[in-house]
Parts: structure tokens; sequence; C-alpha cells
């Protein structure tokens, strides 16, 4: 009897399939049916897709407590657990997946350049290829709007904020000194090489709270997680030569590569302006390594760069001019993890080392400089749902600063301060919506060496008008200690202050995107001295202000004419403000009202040629004429420039490049330097500030030697 | 004992049961997608993959449907979501069968999914990982007649962009077709075996 009893069970239990028919209907939030929706019972056969009115009906076996699953593209999967004989008429509401494509993007203020995010505006290949940049991804950066042509300094000028109000980071980790040191207007490029990165995030104000310090801009680059291959590339350029291998291991791989510039021949043939007695030249190496984990991702960088560089300066007030000479040092660490702490949360940390060398020698004087710079970061993620994630995290800065000045006026002058400070964030992402977004945040900092702690929020806010526009708004307050130049006088000052509030819209259809924003920024405790520069006598204070307001325009298309892309960017700036020794408010030499850029790049398939143009204008520049009784009243005519490049593909491995800038020789004025006393006719004498040279060409071979023959260095170039 | 049997024969008819239902829902798949049902084929094949757990073979077909459906159409969301979902399933199938030529070789199609679709965007990044994919699949099944025939069919394109010749690879169209002819039914049931029928289309190259 007993054996029958099981075998009886078994029977039922496996194979008198007591058939319960399930059935629905599932819609989108709105209640409009979605077609080809997959439905099933978890784990089992059992399902089906529903149909174009969006019902479905399909028989399973399965009794009692089951998972229905149901999923479709773009849209969050839904589960039911429920009882199966309970599954009949189901009425299942799918949530759009705000992850997803077409949905809303927290954009405002930055621009991006990479594969995957969805705001972008640039590839990253289009960084390096844009005419005028000469393989500088910050020279490419300044073809966008919100930046203003200050081309004699070559650093990022953002809306009316001087240079020192952006700051640069790898992987989440500052970097002190991202800029080749130059002197006054020989304009400086990017420490780094172009091809590292995979993605940049350039912010034009109102950024995450992640990142401070910072009054304007935070530009954020993302190095590449893993070489597509095993390679070696060789350049050969008329003002140097370098070469780079890469490795690849399983888990791991290794980049190295080496460059070394000397502008010596290139100057001995093309005339200067300026009187070389030792022309620029420097040696820099770079390695990457990566490695994988199971649940994560580290990255070490190290870059090593040594220059040196000695000239005469004109000076209007020293008739046989300025001896200048330069040796910088520059070692720069990064090193990142990334990784998956399971449970949705992640982890993001890391440090960043720099150590900067300079010997300076302005005539007699000698100067040495020596600054050590440490970044430690660790950043938690929490995702609680697809909506919801939640951002946290501290961060402390150690940096030392040492500078002996050497003179036979005075004996020797020695200064050195500690800045630290350290930094708690947190910020939440919230998706009401596919359609609507939020970002709130705040972050804190305190200031060791000033004494300061100050709070800053950040907010926000987009909404998609329609499938291919959105419109965002973005506030900040920003805080900046005082750069080197003052703290090494004086470590009593308030850090400078901005608040950003930024309206933008963008539209973007089928390889079309134009993007429109309006901002409005406020300085405040702006430093002010009362000496022609900052000195170590000069009475320092933070009464300064300003403002800076305008619009930006960008406008790129890469579809209405075939094998040719281009953008044109537009700025409106007006901006006056009161810092440094200005007597009053007034517009600064940087800040010109209107910049244009127009770049465009055509491929020429029977030339195997990529031929690309920049045009860049900006109106007059303000400077001052002490002949006239107001500050800051006069401008300079208006600058022009049309840069060329030609990339002439030999074969698959090898590039031919050449570039020209300035092709029409435009004669470019950026500011006039003012002799400081009157002479007999009661007049102050002035010197045109100009470009070295009003050209300067490139030209190069690339070769890149690989097992994969479809491999180049267009990317680098 | 005689209990013990019955039981075991049931169990095993459980066991077979099971087998026989995912060789009816694979063909059922596959006829879906032969009428030209392929969204309700993928649908298929991804609550097998979810039923079997542990079988790479689902997550690839799927993924192939959403590949091949994407170069058919133009809206471009939905390509980018095609191929996203399609490196989702190549992703899982790669967990459930390591150095797996096949997934190789579909991973290089979804790669030159992507050139096809914005050449301007992923021409660069993509096309070296579409390259390297190929070999790779190549060092570990030297005969792979579908590696061999669309690695010669991307190297063709290459070629045509650069204005070179693209017969010089009309003899690896050859050796395809050998290694096709060669081709042995896999123990594995449903393991990949097609491509035969597309030789044609790539020879046009060569005439």
């Amino acid at each position: 009897m007993k054996p029958i009893l099981t075998i009886s069970f078994l029977i039922i239990s496996f194979f008198s399939y007591a058939q319960t028919t399930i059935s629905g209907m599932v819609t989108d939030t709105k209640g409009i049916p979605i077609t080809g929706a997959n439905v099933y019972l978890d784990g089992t056969y059992d399902g089906s897709s529903s149909d174009e009115n969006g019902t479905f009906s399909f028989t399973s076996s399965e009794t009692g407590q089951q998972t229905l699953i149901v999923s479709f593209l773009s849209f969050e999967t839904y589960y039911l657990p429920k009882e199966v004989n309970e599954m009949k008429n189901l009425n299942i509401k799918l949530k759009e997946d705000v992850n997803s494509l077409g949905s809303v993007v927290l954009n405002a203020g930055s621009f991006s350049a990479g594969d995957n995010s969805k705001a972008s505006v640039l590839t990253p290949l289009d960084i390096v290829t844009t005419a005028g940049s000469a393989g500088d991804y910050i020279a490419a950066l300044q073809t966008l709007p919100g930046t203003s042509n200050v081309s004699e300094d070559g650093r990022l000028f953002v809306r009316g904020g001087d240079a020192n109000e952006t700051n640069i980071y790898i992987d989440g980790l500052r970097v002190f000194q991202p800029f080749l040191t130059t002197t006054n207007n020989i304009p400086t490029r990017g420490r780094f090489s172009s091809f590292l990165f995979k993605g940049t995030n350039f912010s034009t104000g109102g950024y995450s709270a992640e990142f401070g310090d910072a009054l304007s801009s935070v530009l954020l680059l993302n190095t590449i997680d893993e070489p597509d291959q095993e390679k070696t590339e060789l350049q050969f350029i008329n003002v140097g030569l370098g070469g780079g291998n890469t490795q690849k291991w399983k888990n791991s791989s290794l980049s190295a590569n080496a460059f070394y510039v000397n502008l010596k021949p290139y100057q001995d043939i093309i005339d200067q302006r300026v009187e070389w007695i030792k022309p620029y030249e420097s040696l820099s190496g770079e390695v990457v390594y990566r490695h994988k984990f199971n649940n994560g991702l580290l990255k070490v960088y190290g870059g090593l760069n040594y220059a040196n560089l000695e000239l005469i300066q004109e000076d209007i007030n020293v008739p046989e001019g300025v001896n200048f000479g330069l040796k910088n040092r520059n070692l720069y660490l990064n090193a990142s993890y990334k990784g998956s702490l399971g449970n949705d949360w992640s982890l993001a940390t890391g440090a960043s080392f720099a150590n900067d060398f300079n010997d300076v020698k302005i005539v007699d004087t000698n100067v040495d400089d020596d600054e050590n710079s440490f970044h430690l970061k660790l950043k938690l993620r929490k995702r609680f749902s697809n909506r919801f994630k939640l951002n946290f995290g501290a961060e402390q800065f150690i940096n030392t600063f040492s500078e002996t000045a050497d003179s036979p006026d005075f004996d020797s002058f020695k200064t050195r301060y500690d800045n630290n400070s350290t930094a708690v964030f947190t910020e939440a992402n919230v998706f009401f919506s596919k359609k609507l977004a939020m970002q709130i945040g705040a972050r804190g900092v305190h200031n060791t060496l000033l004494d300061y702690t100050k709070i800053s929020p950040r907010a926000s806010l987009a909404y998609k008008t329609s499938s291919k526009s959105q419109v965002s708004i973005a506030y900040g307050d920003f805080y900046q200690a005082a750069q080197n130049d003052v703290l090494k006088y004086n470590t009593t000052l308030e850090p400078e202050k901005s608040s950003h509030y930024i309206l933008n819209y963008l539209y973007q259809n089928n390889g079309r995107t134009f993007r429109a924003e309006g901002y409005y920024k406020a300085y405040d405790n702006l430093i002010k001295f009362d000496t022609e520069f900052a000195e170590f006598d000069s009475n320092f204070n933070n009464t300064g202000d300003g403002y800076a307001t305008g619009v930006d325009i960008f406008w790129r298309d890469n579809k209405s004419i075939k094998n040719l892309e281009y953008w044109a960017s537009y700025s409106y700036l007006d901006t006056e403000r009161n810092y440094k020794n200005y007597p009053n408010k007034a517009t600064p030499n940087f800040a010109a009202t209107h910049n244009l850029s127009l770049v465009t790049k055509y491929w020429i398939s029977d030339w195997k040629s990529l031929l690309s143009t920049t045009y860049n204008f900006a109106s007059g520049r303000p400077y001052n004429d002490p002949n006239t009784g107001v500050f800051q009243n006069q401008k300079t005519r208006s600058f022009n420039s049309v840069n060329f490049s030609w990339a002439y593909l030999i074969s698959q491995q090898k590039i031919l490049y050449f570039s020209v800038s300035n092709v029409m020789d435009f004669d470019n004025v950026f500011n006039y330097q003012y002799s400081n006393t009157p002479n007999a006719n009661g007049e102050f004498a002035r010197r045109a500030i100009r470009p070295n040279a009003d050209q300067f060409c490139i030209l190069g071979f690339f070769w890149t030697i690989s097992d994969n023959k479809a491999d180049n260095q267009l990317d680098n170039l | 004992m005689k209990t013990f049997i019955i039981i075991l024969t049931l169990l095993t008819g459980v066991a077979v049961n099971s087998q026989a239902s995912y060789e009816k829902g694979m063909t059922k798949a596959f006829e879906l997608w032969e009428n030209k049902n392929p969204d309700q084929a993928i649908n298929l094949f991804e609550r097998i993959a979810q039923a079997e757990q542990e079988n790479w073979l689902p997550f690839y077909y799927a993924a192939q449907i959403h590949i091949f459906t994407s170069f058919g159409i133009k809206d471009a969301n939905e390509i980018e979501s095609r191929l996203k979902k399609a490196q989702d399933f190549l992703n899982e199938a790669r967990t459930f069968s390591k150095d797996n030529a096949e997934i190789l070789i579909m991973e290089a199609m979804l790669n030159t999914a992507y050139v096809v679709y914005n050449p301007s965007v992923y021409g660069m990044t993509h096309s070296a990982k579409v390259e390297e994919l190929y070999q790779k699949a190549k060092v570990l099944e030297p005969e792979n007649p579908r590696a061999m025939l669309y690695h010669a069919e991307w190297k063709m394109g290459g070629a045509k962009f650069w204005g070179k010749d693209p017969k010089a690879f009309c003899p690896e169209i050859e050796k395809a077709i050998l290694y096709f002819e060669k081709e042995a039914n896999h123990d594995e049931p449903f393991y990949p075996k097609w491509g035969m029928n597309q030789v044609e289309r790539v020879q046009q190259n060569c005439k």
C-alpha cells in the first residue's frame, strides 16, 4: 500500500499537469499597451510575448507561489510573486528604465566627450584631430563655448574666470600642475599625452559637489581601462621624437611612452619675436599599469617631465630686455581603484602625488620653488534603486611649498607653508521619471592653513521637453583658496567665492546638436593687494568682487554634408571684477566680449586624408592705457586665426601629418605694456604684446607597429 | 527495491522531460526566428536562458538575433538598445562558457554592428576590437568556418575603404567553404553551425 501511495503521489506531482491559464495586459505607466514584452514564470519554460494590444495569455502546470517576470527593452523588469491560480487578468504597468537611452541627462554646465555619455557632444577623436590643437587636448577644448581665446597663455579661461579658476582631475584625482611650466607670453600645453584618455567631461560651471577649490570650472579626464592591443608606436616630428609600447596580459596591461622636444632647430629656421638663448627643450616619460580584479579595476599612472628654457624677454621699462631662465622637473603619480562591494555598493578610492621643482633665474635673481602635493580620496556610492543613488566621500589635500630667492640686492629670502585641507561631500541622484531628474548635494571644506570652514550647496535639475530636447538648470556655490603667489606672503585670507546660476537647453537629433546656455556668476571675497604684483610687503584683503554673465551657443552637425563634420561655438561674455590691484571694477584683459570658433573636419576617401580647419575669432580685449584717465577702458583690435591640418594615411599604420597655424597670417595683438614713467612729452610709451611667431608649422610621421593592421595613431594627432 | 526502481525511473523521466522541453523550446524559438518573428524568438530564448540557468546557447542566440536585426533598422535609439542588450546576453553567455570561439565571433559581429551604425564615433575604437576578437577566436579554433568567413568579410571591408583590392581575401573564403564542409555535428545540441548560406553573399566581392 505504501509504495503505491508514493508512486501515485509522484505521478500526480510530475505527470498530471493541472494547467492554469495566466493572462493579463502590459502597458506603460500612461496605460499605452506594450507590444513584444517578455512575460514568463521564473525558472520555467512557461511564458509568451505580449501582442499588439499588450495582452498575453499562456498556460502553466506550475502551482502555488511563483514569480511572474515581465521584461522589455528600455523598461525596468517587473517581478510579481503571486499564487499561480490568481495570475489572471493582470494589469501590469512597466516603468521606463531611467538608465536607458533617451533619458534626461543632468548636463547643465558640462560638455562630455566619450563613447558612453548620452549628452556627449564630442568624441575623443574630435579632441585630437582639431586643427590648431597640435595634439594638445586642452587646445581643442578652447573651441568650445564658455572659453575665452587667450592664446598667448594656453590654459583654460572659463566664463570670465582666470586660468587658476579651473582645476583638472585624472580618474577623479587632482592634477596639481597640469600644464607645462613656461613664462609670460609663451603659451603652455597640457602635460599629458592625449591618447591615455578615453573620456573627458569639461564643466564650465555648476559642477558636482565631489569637486571643489575651483571658482569657475573643472575638467575631468578618465584614462582608458584596457588598451585595445599590444603595439609599438613611433612619432617623428619636426620639433621632437617619441615612442611608446603597450603590453597586455590576461588581467593587466602596461603602457609606457617617452617624448623629447627641442625647438632649437625649428627656431633657427623660422624667425621668432623673442630672443631665445636656450630654446624650449623637454623630456617626458609616462607609464600606466592597469590590473583587473574580479570586482574592480586598479590603475597606476606615473609621469616625469624635465623642461629647460632661457630667453630675453622684451620689456618696455628695460631696454636691454629681461634675461629669464627656467628649469622645471615635475613628477606626478596617480593610483586609483574602482570596484563593486556587492549589495549595490561601490567604491572609488585613490591617491595622487606631485613634486614640482622650479629653478628660475630672472636677470641675477635666483628663485627655487619646491612643492609637494598629495590628494587622498574615498568615495562610496549606494544604488538604492535605478531611481535613487547616493554618493558620499571624503578627501584630504596636503600641500607643502617652499621657496628660496637669492639676489645681490638682498641676501636670501625663504618662504615656506603647509596648506592642508579636508573636505567631505555628499550628493543624491534622483530620477523622478525618465523625463525629470535632479542632483542635489553639498560640500564642506576645512582649510587648516587659512583656518576657514565653508559649506557649499550644489543642485541641478533637468527636464526632457521632447524626445529630442531638454531643459536643465543648475546652481552652486564654490570656494577657492588663494594661489601660491599670494599664500607665500599672507596666510590669513578668506577663500574667494563664486555662485553660479545656469539655464541650459539641449537639442539632439540624428547627428545634429544644438546647445544654448545662459549663466550668471557672482564673485565675492576676491583678493586684492596694493602693489603692482603680490609681494612680501603688499597689504592683502578680501574686499574684491565681480560678476560674469553671458550666453554660450554650440552647434554641431555631422549629417548634412557627406564626409564633413563641423561645429560652431559662440560665447557672449559680459564681465567685470575688482581684484588684485584694480582701482575699480573693470573687465580683465583675458575676457573678450565675443568669442567664436568654427571647426571643420573633412574626410576625402580618394586621398585617404582628413583635412581639418579651425577658425577662431575674438573681439578686442581690454587693456589699460595710463595716458587716459580711465582704468582698462581701451580695446585691442580683434583676434583672428585660421588653422589648418592635413592627416594623410599612407597605409593603415603610417600617417603623415602636417599642420600650420594662422594660415592667413593675421597680425594679432593680445595686450599692451606701457612704460612706468612718461617720456619727455609726458606720454607713456607702449609696446604691443604679440605672438612669438605669427605661425607655427608641424610636420610629423606616425608609425604604429602591431599584429593588428587596422590600428593607427590618428587618435594621437 | 521495486519502489526504488520505480521512483528512479520516474525521476529519470523528469530529467528527460526537462531535456525535452529544452529541445522543444529551442526548436520553437528557431521556428519563430525563421518565420520573421525575431522579437518573439528573442523573448523565448531569453525565457529558456532564465529557466536553464547555466546554458550559454540561448543567450548566444538571443544576442545573435538582436545583432542581426540591428543591421536592418535605422532608428539610432533602437540600434543602441539592441546592441546594448546583445552585449548583456553575450556577457552572460561568456560566464557559462569560457574561451568559446563562437562567443568571440559573435562579439566581433557586435562590434562590427557598432562600426557600421556609426563609423565616426565607433570606427576608431571598435575596429581594433573586431580584429582582436577574430584573431582570438582563430587561435582557439583554427578551423572555425564562421571565424574564417566573417573575418575575411571584415578585412574585405577594410581593403575597400583603403582603396585596395578586396579579392586578396578570396582564398580565405575558399578556406571557409572547406571548413563548412568539414564541420562536424557537435555533441551539444543546438551548437552553432550556421553561416554556410552567407558564403555566396560574401563572395560577391570576388567577382
